[in-house]
């Protein structure tokens, strides 16, 4: 372990440090969220470097908290997988933070909101970094009461009970993370991921192993809002301050998605087809019950809260072929969705913004857009890239997901997720539609002035540089799937010898 | 005394899970805390190799894995934590809904 290992510590401590530092900005909201935004700027600046270096190196920085060697102490691992996550998260986050300071919900002036999205954010670059399982469910605890605090102080009356349904299904997720973590423990004797592997490698017989399966598996699949515990999602997603929404409904719902990467490439590796085929189907039953869900919706930010369903859907059918080529595309998708649906969820945010009333409803916001066509330009690109159409960057993650379905020979699957990637299109293009061509009711109702276009500008702006510019992205993913394919490689990393 | 654990996590869980089903929303959530018990329990039950020994003790082999003492300390904080903030939003939740009937908490679904 030398220097550059430790560095891993960063993308963690300083927004812990930042958000402890962002309380006692408390009384001065502008400074503060200056200083949250610097605070993440560096951050990203730092996870960037690291993932650059990682990628070059091709050699994963292994910290050992406290001095204790691996298996005994908690290890943060930043291998390409995590710092890719990371990077993601960061960066989402960041222009999260752009559009909080133009809003004009009361929410961004709560003196403890940029603090929360500070912590939001640790939580979940930790559960990315670590190589504990324990400390997993302690970052992703974090990060749940973050969320979940963000949206109870939400401008919509109904934040509290959305913020209520979250906390109380997360707590429920939370037991059954606990109830894994014993029975793994208590089978194998150790909580380090890499030990974890490379002993259940060599004893798959205990009783207990299908138990910690099943359990991990659903507080994964409650942490990315998989098909059957996917209820409180759309309620949430939509409830929440939309600042919040776009972090939640992007980059918070990735968790499940690295958690059965983990799953299927590093814990079970024996064990995954089984786990595969069980994501395949949840993932084409998502993909069609969000995308239904979505068409039969009155509201913008639920739409695209039940079409993060639907993509959500759309990685998991990636994870489940789980063949190098489709893990490469599941990650580009997961890479891509999150600024896609980040932009899309600030636009609707925008829009409701300028209605008469602050609601994302379709009977409110009906050709709010006529007056704002600049956000009509960005919705529109940000549409194309939800549907999978060029020049965008979702355009590259579907051609990637079909591309490895076709190297797969899944045509079944593959014949059904591309008739449902119709419903996607259906329902963007009537939210384009509602919003931006038909007749206001009352035009003078309209708000001369909304929150700010800043960030979802950025965003839309990243989705057409991706789109143009696949290459990086694509390549980075290709050797994440191609580390992701060799586990041993991992433990050896974090046990060294 | 293994038993007498085993019965007593499986008879937490019975209750948690029964009063969580129920239609009202404070009997839910004095399920939910009765369930966080019962994981507590399960994850000390983990370490405990004979059970009746304490984590530190001069005879060999008798003793009981310190680990999944210090493992549930911090989930029984953060529970702890959780039960506090869910009461809290649940106190918000029956004044301004005024009623403890879930059914009648659905402000979302209109």
């Amino acid at each position: 372990m030398d220097v550059a290992d430790g560095l891993i510590v960063l993308p963690l401590l300083i927004p812990l440090t930042g958000a402890m530092v962002a309380l006692l900005l408390r009384g001065r909201v502008r400074l503060q969220a200056s200083f949250a935004l610097a605070t993440m700027l560096l951050s990203l600046t730092i996870s960037a470097l690291l993932l650059f270096n990682v990628w070059q190196t091709g050699r994963p920085l292994v910290f050992e908290s406290g001095g204790w060697p691996a298996p005994f102490g908690i290890a943060l691992v930043g291998d390409l997988l995590s710092l890719l996550f990371v990077l993601m998260t960061q960066l989402v986050i960041v222009t999260g933070i752009i559009y909080a300071m133009g809003s004009k919900d009361s929410v961004v002036r709560y003196p403890a909101f940029y603090p929360l999205f500070l912590t939001l954010v640790t939580g979940l670059s930790g559960a990315f970094l670590t190589g504990d399982l324990f400390n997993m469910y302690v970052f992703a605890e974090l990060l749940v009461i973050s969320g979940t605090v963000l949206t109870a102080i939400s401008d919509d009356r109904y934040g509290t009970e959305a913020a209520y349904k979250y906390f109380y299904i997360s707590l429920m997720a939370s037991f059954f993370m606990l109830i894994a973590v014993g029975s793994l423990y208590v089978s194998y004797g150790t909580l380090n991921m890499a030990d974890l592997a490379l002993r259940i490698a060599t004893d798959a017989d205990k009783a207990l192993l299908w138990p910690a399966i099943a359990f991990l598996m659903a507080t994964f699949m409650v942490k990315s809002a998989v098909f059957p515990f996917h209820f409180w999602q759309p309620d949430f997603h939509a409830a929440a301050p939309t600042a919040v929404s776009a972090m939640l409904s992007s980059v918070v719902v990735k968790l499940g998605v690295y958690g059965f990467l983990r799953m299927t490439t590093l814990l079970f590796v024996a064990q995954a087809p089984q786990i595969r085929g069980l994501l395949l189907v949840l993932g084409i039953v998502g993909i069609i019950f969000g995308g239904l869900s979505a068409i039969g919706t009155h509201n913008v930010k639920r739409m695209l809260a039940y079409s993060t369903l639907a993509q959500i859907g759309f990685i998991l059918v990636g994870v489940g072929w789980g063949t190098p080529l489709a893990l490469m595309a599941a990650l580009v998708f997961a890479f891509n969705h999150s600024l896609i649906k980040a932009a899309m969820l600030m636009l609707a945010g925008y829009v409701a913004s300028r209605a008469a009333v602050k609601s994302a409803a379709f009977n409110i916001v009906t050709g709010v857009g006529r007056k704002a066509p600049g956000a009509g330009i960005l919705f529109f690109v940000g549409a194309l890239a939800l549907a999978g159409l060029p020049p965008t960057n979702g355009f590259i993650s579907k051609l990637l997901l079909f591309d490895s379905g076709i190297d797969a020979a899944r045509f079944v699957s593959l014949l059904i997720i591309g008739l449902a990637s119709i419903l996607t299109m259906i329902y963007t293009i009537r939210a384009f539609q509602r919003i931006w061509w038909q007749q206001p009711a009352e035009e003078e109702t309209i708000k001369p002035t909304g929150d700010r276009l800043v960030a979802p500008a950025l965003l839309v702006g990243l989705i057409l540089l991706l789109g143009i510019w696949a290459n990086p992205l694509v390549q980075l993913a290709q050797d994440t799937s191609a580390w992701l394919g060799d586990p041993l490689a991992y433990i050896q990393a974090v046990l060294g010898g | 005394m293994e038993l007498l654990t085993a019965l007593a996590v499986g008879i937490l869980f019975a209750i948690g899970i029964f009063q969580m089903l129920r239609r009202n929303i404070i009997r839910s959530v004095i399920g939910l805390v009765i369930l966080a018990n019962a994981v507590n329990l399960f994850l000390l039950a983990t370490g405990a190799t004979t059970g009746l020994e304490p984590a530190y003790s001069d005879l060999p082999g008798t003793h009981s894995d310190a680990l999944p003492q210090a493992l549930v300390l911090t989930a029984i904080v953060i529970s702890m934590g959780g039960t506090a903030f869910v009461l809290s939003m649940l106190y918000i939740i029956s004044s301004r809904y005024q009623t403890s009937d879930m059914d009648e908490v659905n402000g979302l679904k209109k």
